[in-house]
C-alpha cells in the first residue's frame, strides 16, 4: 500500500477506457448543469427508468442514485443521511433515498453537486421504495412525477398483460413529458438510441463476460464503477464507444496475460450487493490481501439491454434484477457462477436494500448447493458508513478463504 | 344481545384467530389466508372458500431468520414464522399481493419456507386510475382465480362473485357506521374498539356484518357516556392491535374516534360499483378508486391531508401515529404527515411499535407526554 502511494501518477491515457468512462461520468452531471443554466428543464431519473424515454426525447437528467453513490463514496453519507433525519426521516430508510431527500432540501453537496429537477422520473422495477422516495421528492419539491410501475414479477416470463399495461404506461410517460418539456419523441430518433443502447450493452456483456478466463483480465470492483456509465448513459454513442474500448483492453489484457487485478488472483468469487461506498477501499482490500478477485456481479447481467423494438424494449426493463421472482434471478447469479468458474459467494446483506436482501439468505443457500460453493455473508450499507463492521467484515472473509484454501487443498 | 355480550362475542374472536382457524376447518370449510394489506377477498369469498386474515403474531422470532434479515418489518417475520411453525396447516392457500418491498420478498420466502400451502401471488397496479391499469388489475385477478382453482379445486363464477360484492360492500358499510358509533361512545374502550375491527379478519364477512349490526342497534338504544373524562384521538399506521398498547391507550384515558390505520378504517373507505359493471370489473374499479394509504402510489400524498382533516372532523384532539419498526412505506409517509398536521394545527405523536415488544414502557411515556399536552 504504502509503495502505490509513493508512485508518481502517470497523466491518464485520453484513449483508454477507463479516461473515457470517467469522462462520460462526470458529463452526465456538467451537461446538464448546463443546460439548467440555460433555462431548459432537467430532471431526476431513477436507474432503471427507461432511458431510452429522456434520450430520444433529448432530455437533461441526472440520476439520485449515482449522486447518492458518489457522496458516499467521498465521505458525505453519514452528514446527508442526518440531515434527513433531522426532518423526521427514519435510519431504517434506503441510505440512497435518505441522501437524495436531503440534498433535495439543502441544494448543495461539496461531494458532488447536481441541479435541482423541474420533474421526477420514477420506475419501481428495482424497489417500491423508489416510488415513495420520488412522491416525497416530487411534493416537497413540487414538480410533476412520471411514474412507470413495473412490478414485481412472480412468475417467470413477463406475461402480455403486463407488457400491455407497462406498454401503456411508457406511451402515457412519453407523451405527458411531451407537455412538460415541449420535446417531440421522433421513430427516427427512438431507432437510433435503441441501436446505441444495444451497442453499448452488447460490448457490457462481452466485456464482464471475459471474467471466464484465469486469471480474469479485470479486477471486478472496475464494474462496480463503470455500471454509472450503463445506468446513464447506455444510449448514447460515446457510451457505445467506450465500452468497446473497455472489450478491447480486457481482450489485450487477456492475451498478454494481465489483468486490472494487481495481485495474484488465487480465489474467484461471486460478490452479491451494491457496493458499500463508504468502504469501498475496506472492502476491496480485504479481498485483494487475500488473492480474492470478485470476477463477477449480477450488474455484469444487469445493465445488458439488448431488444428490436419498443416491445422489446419493455419487457427488458420488465426483467431486471429486482423485478424478477427467486428463481429466475437464482438461474441468473448460477450461470454467472458456472460461466466464470466461481468458487464462493460473499453477500453484502445490504441494510439500505430492503428487496434486495429480504429473500437473498434462501437464494444464496440455494446458488450454493447447486453450484457447490461456499456462501457467506456480511452486514453493510451501500451509503450509511454507520451500518459496518471492519472486524465483522474482515472475520467473514477470512472464514470464507479458509473454506476456499480448505477445498483446494482437499482437490489436489 | 347486550351491548357487554357483543363486545365480548368480538373479543373472543379477536384474541382466538387459531380457534377461529379451526372452527371454520372442524366445519369443512376450506380457509385461505389473506396477507396485508389488500387482497381481493370477495373473489375467495364467491369460490366458497373462507378468506382469514394473516397479519402476524406477537411471537418470538427464531425460524423466520432464516429468511428474513432482522430488518424486515415483524409483520412479514411472524406470518413467516407461524407458517413454518404449523400454524397455518390445513389451509388451502395463501394469497400475498406485492404492495410493498417485504411483501414481494414474504412471497418468495415462503415458497421453500412452507411448502404446504401454496402460494398465490396478487400483483396489482399502482398506476391504477386508467384503462391499463384496470386491466393489469383484472389480469391479477384471473391469475388468483386460476391458482385458487389449482389449489383449493373451487369454483368461480360472475354470479357467485357479483353476490359476494354485495356482502362485501354490506360489510364496508357496517364498518364505517361502527367507526362513528364508537366515536360517540366514549364508553366502548380502545381495546375494545380493536376487537370489533381486528376481528374482523378473522370471521366470515357475513357473520362480522351482523354482528356488527346488532352492535349498532344496541348502542342506539344506550346514551353515550359523556361523563367519561377521556380524551379523543385519532390512529394512523399498519397496524394497532397491540393488547399491551391498546391497554396504555385506556388506562392513560385516551380514547380513539377515529382511525388511519391499514387494518381497520382503510380496508373499508371504498366499495365495488354494484351497477354498471361486470363483477370482475367492478372490482377492477374499487380497485382504481382505492387511495390514501402508504402502499398505494399517490403523487400528491392526499393522505396526509385526509389524516389531519379526520381528526379535525372527528374532534380528536391529536394523531397517534403507531409506525410498524422497518415499514418503510410509513416512514416515509411520516415528514410529511408531520407537516400537515402541523399546518392544521393538529399535534400529532410519532410511536414506533415492534410485534415483539414486550416492554411498552417508552411508549406509555410518550403517550403520557401527548397527553398531557394535548
Ligand atoms: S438500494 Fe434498494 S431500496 Fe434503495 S433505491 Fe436501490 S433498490 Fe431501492
Ligand atoms: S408493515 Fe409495512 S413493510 Fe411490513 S408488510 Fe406492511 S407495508 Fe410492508
Amino acid at each position: 500500500m504504502a509503495e502505490e502511494k509513493k508512485k508518481p501518477r502517470t497523466p491518464p491515457d485520453p484513449n483508454s477506457a477507463k479516461y473515457k468512462l470517467n469522462q462520460i461520468a462526470q458529463k452526465a452531471y456538467t451537461d446538464v448543469q448546463e443546460a439548467k443554466a440555460r433555462g431548459e428543464k432537467v430532471g431526476w431519473i431513477s436507474s432503471n427508468f427507461p432511458v431510452e424515454i429522456p434520450e430520444t426525447l433529448g432530455l437533461y437528467v441526472c440520476y439520485p442514485e449515482n449522486q447518492a453513490a458518489g457522496i458516499a463514496a467521498r465521505g458525505g453519507g453519514v452528514r446527508m443521511c442526518e440531515a434527513a433525519e433531522s426532518e423526521g426521516y427514519s435510519n431504517d430508510i434506503c441510505a440512497y433515498a435518505r441522501v437524495s431527500l436531503a440534498y433535495a432540501r439543502l441544494g448543495s453537496a461539496p461531494e458532488q453537486d447536481m441541479p435541482l429537477p423541474d420533474y421526477v422520473l420514477c420506475c419501481n422495477n428495482i424497489c417500491n421504495c423508489m416510488i415513495k422516495w420520488y412522491e416525497n421528492l416530487a411534493k416537497e419539491l413540487n414538480i410533476p412525477m412520471i411514474m412507470i410501475d413495473i412490478p414485481f414479477n412472480p412468475d417467470d416470463e413477463v406475461s402480455d398483460a403486463e407488457l400491455a399495461y407497462v406498454k401503456g404506461q411508457f406511451l402515457a410517460a412519453i407523451e405527458q413529458l411531451e407537455e412538460i418539456t415541449g420535446r417531440k419523441w421522433t421513430e427516427e430518433r427512438f431507432r437510433e438510441v435503441m441501436a446505441n443502447s444495444c451497442r453499448t450493452s452488447r460490448a457490457w456483456l462481452e466485456a464482464t463476460a471475459m471474467a471466464r478466463y484465469t486469471p480474469s483480465p479485470f479486477n471486478g470492483f472496475d464494474l462496480l464503477n463503470h455500471m454509472a456509465v450503463m445506468v446513464t448513459a447506455r444510449g448514447k454513442p460515446e457510451a457505445a464507444d467506450a465500452m468497446e474500448t473497455l472489450l478491447k483492453e480486457y481482450q489485450a489484457n487477456h492475451e498478454k496475460g494481465e489483468s486490472t487485478f494487481r495481485a495474484e488472483e488465487k480465489y474467484r468469487i461471486m460478490f452479491e450487493g451494491i457496493a458499500c461506498w463508504p468502504w469501498l477501499r475496506v472492502t476491496s482490500t480485504g479481498m485483494k490481501s487475500r488473492g480474492i478477485n470478485m470476477v463477477t456481479t449480477i450488474y455484469a447481467d444487469a445493465f445488458g439491454f439488448i431488444y428490436d423494438d419498443f416491445d422489446g424494449m419493455i419487457r427488458a426493463y420488465c426483467k431486471v434484477p429486482n423485478a424478477i421472482n427467486l428463481e429466475v434471478a437464482r438461474d441468473k447469479r448460477i450461470k454467472l457462477c458456472k460461466d466464470n468458474s466461481v468458487e464462493g459467494l460473499l453477500v453484502h446483506v445490504n441494510r439500505s436494500c430492503k428487496l434486495w436482501s429480504g429473500f437473498m439468505s434462501e437464494m444464496s443457500r440455494q446458488i450454493g448447493r447447486e453450484c457447490d460453493i461456499p456462501v457467506v455473508s456480511f452486514d453493510g450499507d451501500q451509503a450509511d458508513a454507520r451500518n459496518f463492521s471492519e472486524a465483522q467484515y474482515d472475520t467473514r472473509v477470512q472464514g470464507l478463504t479458509e473454506i476456499m484454501e480448505a477445498r483446494k487443498e482437499a482437490a489436489v | 344481545m347486550t351491548v357487554q355480550e357483543l363486545l365480548n362475542t368480538f373479543h373472543a374472536a379477536a384474541s382466538d384467530p387459531a380457534g377461529q382457524f379451526h372452527k371454520y376447518l372442524d366445519a369443512g370449510e376450506k380457509v385461505v389466508l389473506t396477507a396485508p394489506v389488500y387482497t381481493p377477498e370477495e373473489i375467495i369469498h364467491a369460490m366458497g372458500l373462507v378468506p382469514f386474515g394473516a397479519w402476524g403474531g406477537d411471537l418470538a422470532l427464531n425460524k423466520s431468520k432464516e429468511y428474513f434479515p432482522a430488518f424486515i418489518c415483524a409483520i412479514m417475520q411472524s406470518i413467516l414464522e407461524l407458517g413454518i411453525a404449523g400454524a397455518y396447516a390445513g389451509a388451502s392457500a395463501i394469497v400475498i399481493p406485492s404492495l410493498c418491498d417485504s411483501l414481494k420478498c414474504l412471497g418468495q420466502n415462503w415458497k421453500y419456507a412452507v411448502k404446504d400451502i401454496p402460494f398465490i401471488p396478487m400483483t396489482y397496479p399502482q398506476n391504477r386510475a386508467n384503462t391499463v391499469g384496470k386491466a393489469f388489475a383484472k389480469a391479477g385477478y384471473e391469475r388468483v382465480i386460476t391458482d385458487l382453482e389449482k389449489a383449493a379445486g373451487a369454483v368461480f363464477s360472475e354470479d357467485a362473485l357479483a353476490r359476494s360484492i354485495a356482502v362485501y360492500n354490506a360489510h364496508n358499510a357496517a364498518m364505517r357506521k361502527a367507526d362513528a358509533a364508537i366515536a360517540a361512545h366514549p364508553e366502548i374502550t380502545a381495546s375494545q374498539r380493536s376487537d370489533v375491527f381486528k376481528s374482523a379478519w378473522f370471521m366470515k364477512k357475513e357473520e362480522h356484518t351482523a354482528l356488527v349490526n346488532a352492535l349498532l342497534e344496541a348502542l342506539e338504544k344506550t346514551d353515550g357516556d359523556a361523563g367519561r373524562g377521556t380524551l379523543p384521538v385519532m390512529t394512523s399506521g399498519i397496524l394497532c392491535d397491540s393488547p399491551s398498547l391498546l391497554q396504555i391507550f385506556d388506562e392513560l384515558g385516551l380514547r380513539i374516534v377515529a382511525d388511519d390505520v391499514a387494518a381497520e378504517s382503510r380496508q373499508y373507505r371504498t366499495d365495488a360499483p354494484e351497477a354498471g359493471f361486470a363483477p370482475l370489473d367492478a372490482l377492477a374499479e374499487k380497485f382504481s378508486r382505492m387511495d390514501n394509504c402508504s402502499v398505494l402510489y399517490d403523487v400528491d400524498k392526499k393522505r396526509a391531508d385526509l389524516i389531519a382533516e379526520t381528526a379535525k372532523a372527528r374532534g380528536a384532539k391529536g394523531v397517534v401515529l403507531v409506525l410498524t419498526k422497518f415499514c418503510d412505506p410509513e416512514e416515509f409517509d411520516y415528514p410529511i404527515i408531520k407537516k400537515s398536521c402541523a399546518a392544521a394545527g393538529v399535534p400529532l405523536t410519532l410511536i414506533e411499535a415492534d410485534r415483539q415488544m414486550v416492554n411498552y414502557e417508552q411508549a406509555r411515556t410518550l403517550l403520557e407526554a401527548f397527553r398531557d399536552v394535548l
